[in-house]
C-alpha cells in the first residue's frame, strides 16, 4: 500500500492532473456549462424571471424573419469583410517595416502594440474627439486637402467606417508582433540566395516572406475573423449602435436582446447563429490551408 | 481520427472565444438580524454626485430616526443599471429596496419581482396626494409596487443675455402664455448669428430628442400609443405635423446637428452657458447644474402647438418579492417619499415635488430656493403639477423606443421622408406588440 502510494506521487499523470484542475474546473463551470446552456436556452422563451417555457425552432424560425437581426448581421459581415484583409495588410507591411535595423526600433514597435494594451474606454474617447465634424482632427487633415469631411459618427453611411478605422488602429499591433514573430523566424540564407540572385526588395517580399509566413497568416486570419465576428466594445463606446442602427453588430443586438428585452432564449439563439458562423468560416479555411499544404 | 482532433480543437476555440458567458449567484440577500437589528440593501444609479451625496445624507436620518434599520447603499452606474438589477434579480441577490426606472417599472412588475405595497400604502399614504403623472406611473389596476420618488419633465431654458442683446422679450414661463410654435421659431431665427457661412450662434436646440419630440406631439393633441398599449398610433397627419417642424428648424439653420453636440465634448448645457445656442429642450433636472454655470438662466413652458404641456416621470422606489424584512422595506420606501426627503433635491434645482402638498403657495415656500430657481420659476410651477404621464413609463416593451429612435434617426439624419418614416414605425412597432 505505502509502496503503491509512492510510485503514485512519483507517476507525472496524477500530478498534471491536480495542477491542471484549477483550470480544468473553470473550463467546466464557466466555458462548457454556459455554452450548453445557452444552446438548449436557444430553444426556449425566458427573461430570467419566470419560469422557462420550451418553444422549440421558433426563435430561429423568427431571427429570420426579425428585419433587425438581418440588419445587424450584414453588418458584421460588412465590417469583417473590410477590417480582416485591410488590418492583415497593414500589419504585415508594418512587421516587414520594423524588421529592418533601424535606430529607435523598439520605440516604433512598442508605439505600435500601445493602442492594444489601452482601454478601449479610453482609445474611444480620443476617437470620438478624433472624429469630431467641427473641432476633430481627422476633418481638420481632410481640409488641408480641400475636402469637406462628413460628420463621422452622426452619419449613416460614414459610422460603420469611422468604427472600422478605430477597431484597425487598435488591433493592428497585435498581429504586427505575431507577423514579426514569423519573419524572425524565417531564415537569412533564403534572402542570401535571392540576393545572389539579383532579386529585387519586392520579389524576396512575394516569394520568400508570403509563402514561408503562411501559417501565420492562417493563425492570424482566423483570430482577425473570429474577433471580427464578435466586436462589440468598439461599437458600444463609439456610437451605441447608431444612427439608426447602421453601425450595431450582432453582439451587441444580442446583448440588447438578452439584457434590455428581457429575451434571453432568443438572444441565445443569436449566439448560436453567430457561432455556426464562426465555425463555418473556420472550417472553410482550415479546409482551404490543407489543400494547400498538400 | 486526426481530423476529428482537429474539429474539436477548432469548436473549442470557437466556443471558448465566443459564449464565455459566466453566471455568477452572489449570496442571498436580506441581512440577519443580530440584536434585533435588521440590514437593508439599497440600489441606486448615480445620476449626479449631488444626488449620491443627498441619499447618503437621507439614509443617515433615517437609521436615526429607526435605529433598529440598518441600511447598506449600493450605487451603480445608471447605463446598465437594469440589466444589472435585472441579472441580480436573476442570481436570487436582488437588493431589499432599490430604484426603478419609470420605464422598467412595469416590465418588472409583469415578471412578479416587485414587492406589492398596496396595503401599506394604502394604510399610510393617499394616491390623490401625488400629482396625476406620479400617482398614474404607480398605480397598475389599482395596486402600487413602487413609491414614485419625485417628478422631472421637458422644459424650455434660455439664456437672458443672448434675448437682451437680440433685443427680444423672454419666453413666458406661464404655460397658459406658452408660445406658439411660430413665436418660438421667430425667436430662433433672431437668435442666430453668421459669421459668413458659419453659424456661430444658435436659436434652439434639444427638440429632436426623442422624449421631447414625444411632448410637441401630444402638445399637438397626437398620441403614440392606443388606450391599453396594445398598438401605435404615431403614424398622424399631428406627428407630421410636428416633425416637419422641427425639421424646418434645423434646416434653416436655427438649430445645430444634435450628434455635433454631443461630439464636441460640451454638454449642452455648457452651449447654452457659452452663448452657443439662445434656447435649450432639455429635463427639468438640468436646473441642477446650470444653476451653478453662472450665468442668467432662465426656464420657460415649452412652446405650445395645440395645448401647452409637457410629460412626467421619474424613477420609483421598489422592494423585492424576496426580501425578509418586507415591513422594514416599507419603512424606508415610505421615508424616500416624504416630502422631508424630497425637499433638499428639489431646492438644489434636481428633482420637482410630486406631491400635491408642495405645490401649494406654502408648499412651494418650503422649497423654493432663489440661488437655484430664477424669479420667474413660480408661474412654471402648474406646468410640472398638470404634466401627462410619460407614454413610456406605461409602455412595456423596450424595444419599442429603439426601434422608433432608430426609425426618427433616419427621418433628422438621413433625409428620409416623415410618411416613410411614421409608416415603418407603425409596422414594425406593431409587429413587435403581435409578437
Amino acid at each position: 500500500m505505502k509502496q503503491k502510494l509512492k510510485t503514485l506521487l512519483h507517476k507525472d499523470g496524477p500530478w498534471a492532473f491536480i495542477l491542471l484542475l484549477p483550470s480544468i474546473l473553470g473550463f467546466f463551470i464557466f466555458v462548457l456549462f454556459p455554452v450548453v446552456a445557452s444552446f438548449l436556452l436557444s430553444f426556449t422563451s425566458w427573461d430570467l424571471l419566470t419560469p422557462i417555457k420550451w418553444v422549440g425552432f421558433e426563435n430561429y424560425l423568427k431571427l429570420f424573419k426579425d428585419e433587425t437581426f438581418i440588419k445587424v448581421l450584414w453588418n458584421t459581415l460588412y465590417f469583417t469583410a473590410v477590417t480582416v484583409p485591410i488590418g492583415i495588410i497593414i500589419s504585415l507591411f508594418l512587421a516587414v517595416a520594423l524588421n529592418q535595423k533601424i535606430r529607435f526600433i523598439k520605440f516604433y514597435r512598442a508605439a505600435y502594440f500601445l493602442p492594444v494594451i489601452s482601454s478601449m474606454v479610453a482609445v474611444a474617447v480620443i476617437w470620438q474627439w478624433i472624429y469630431n465634424p467641427e473641432y476633430g482632427l481627422l476633418n481638420f487633415i481632410l481640409s488641408l486637402f480641400g475636402i469637406n469631411g462628413p460628420s463621422w459618427l452622426s452619419d449613416t453611411k460614414w459610422a460603420m467606417p469611422a468604427v472600422m478605422i478605430t477597431s484597425i488602429w487598435k488591433g493592428l499591433g497585435f498581429n504586427m508582433l505575431i507577423f514579426l514573430a514569423g519573419i524572425q523566424g524565417i531564415s537569412e540564407s533564403y534572402y542570401e540566395a535571392a540576393d545572389i540572385d539579383g532579386a529585387t526588395w519586392f520579389k524576396k517580399f512575394i516569394h520568400i516572406t508570403v509563402p514561408l509566413l503562411r501559417p501565420t497568416t492562417f493563425f492570424v486570419t482566423v483570430m482577425a475573423i473570429i474577433g471580427s465576428f464578435q466586436v462589440f466594445d468598439a461599437v458600444f463606446l463609439l456610437t451605441q449602435g447608431g444612427p439608426a442602427r447602421s453601425t450595431s453588430v450582432l453582439v451587441h443586438y444580442l446583448y440588447q436582446n438578452g439584457f434590455e428585452y428581457f429575451q434571453m432564449g432568443y438572444a441565445s439563439a443569436m449566439a448560436y447563429i453567430l457561432f455556426f458562423l464562426v465555425l463555418a468560416f473556420t472550417l472553410i479555411q482550415f479546409t482551404l490551408q490543407k489543400r494547400r499544404e498538400v | 481520427m486526426r481530423k476529428w482532433i482537429k474539429l474539436l480543437f477548432v469548436m473549442a476555440m470557437v466556443f471558448s472565444l465566443i459564449l464565455a458567458g459566466c453566471q455568477s449567484k452572489e449570496s442571498s440577500s436580506g441581512g440577519g438580524s443580530k440584536d434585533g437589528v435588521v440590514t437593508l440593501k439599497f440600489m441606486g444609479w448615480e445620476a449626479s454626485p449631488l444626488e449620491t451625496e443627498s441619499v447618503k445624507k437621507g439614509i443617515a436620518k433615517f437609521e436615526e430616526a429607526h435605529p433598529n434599520i440598518k441600511v447598506e447603499y449600493t450605487p451603480v452606474p445608471g447605463d446598465q443599471y437594469a440589466s444589472k438589477l435585472l441579472t441580480m434579480m436573476a442570481g436570487d441577490a436582488a437588493p431589499d429596496v432599490f430604484f426603478l426606472g419609470a420605464s422598467d417599472y412595469r416590465s418588472f412588475q409583469k415578471r412578479g419581482v416587485l414587492l406589492d405595497l398596496t396595503q401599506y400604502f394604502e394604510n399610510e399614504l393617499d394616491i390623490d396626494d401625488f400629482i396625476p403623472s406620479s400617482g398614474g406611473i404607480m398605480s397598475i389596476d389599482g395596486s402600487i409596487y413602487g413609491v414614485s420618488s419625485c417628478t422631472v419633465s421637458p422644459v424650455l431654458y434660455y439664456n437672458k443675455d443672448l434675448f437682451d442683446q437680440a433685443g427680444i422679450s423672454y419666453p413666458p414661463s406661464n404655460p397658459d402664455e406658452a408660445w406658439t410654435w411660430d413665436e418660438f421659431t421667430k425667436a430662433a431665427a433672431q437668435l442666430t448669428v453668421k459669421d459668413g457661412d458659419k453659424v456661430t450662434q444658435f436659436g434652439t436646440y434639444g427638440f429632436e430628442t426623442f422624449a421631447n419630440t414625444i411632448v410637441g406631439i401630444l402638445e399637438n393633441e397626437g398620441s403614440v400609443f392606443n388606450d391599453d398599449f396594445t398598438a401605435t398610433t404615431i403614424n398622424s397627419p399631428q406627428t407630421k405635423e410636428v416633425l416637419e417642424a422641427i425639421l424646418t428648424v434645423k434646416q434653416n439653420g436655427y438649430s445645430p446637428e444634435a450628434k455635433l453636440l454631443e461630439e464636441s465634448g460640451m454638454s449642452a448645457s455648457q452651449m447654452l452657458q457659452t452663448g452657443k445656442i439662445g434656447m435649450l429642450i432639455e429635463g427639468s433636472w438640468a436646473l441642477q447644474q446650470l444653476a451653478q454655470m453662472d450665468f442668467p438662466v432662465g426656464v420657460a413652458a415649452l412652446p405650445k402647438f395645440d395645448v401647452a404641456s409637457t410629460t412626467g416621470q421619474a424613477h420609483l422606489h421598489s422592494a423585492s418579492t424576496n426580501t425578509k424584512h418586507p415591513e422594514e422595506a416599507w419603512e424606508f420606501i415610505k421615508f424616500l417619499s416624504s416630502e422631508e426627503y424630497q425637499t433638499d433635491l428639489i431646492s438644489s434645482g434636481l428633482w420637482m415635488p410630486n406631491r400635491t402638498s408642495l405645490y401649494t403657495e406654502e408648499g412651494i415656500e418650503k422649497w423654493f430656493n432663489a440661488d437655484v430657481h430664477p424669479e420667474e420659476f413660480k408661474e412654471l410651477v402648474p406646468y410640472f403639477q398638470n404634466a401627462a404621464v410619460d407614454p413610456f413609463a406605461i409602455n412595456k416593451l423596450n424595444q419599442i423606443d429603439d426601434i422608433m429612435i432608430e426609425e426618427l434617426d433616419k427621418f433628422w439624419y438621413d433625409g428620409q421622408p416623415s410618411e416613410d418614416i411614421l409608416a415603418n414605425i407603425e409596422r414594425r412597432v406593431n409587429e413587435e406588440f403581435a409578437k
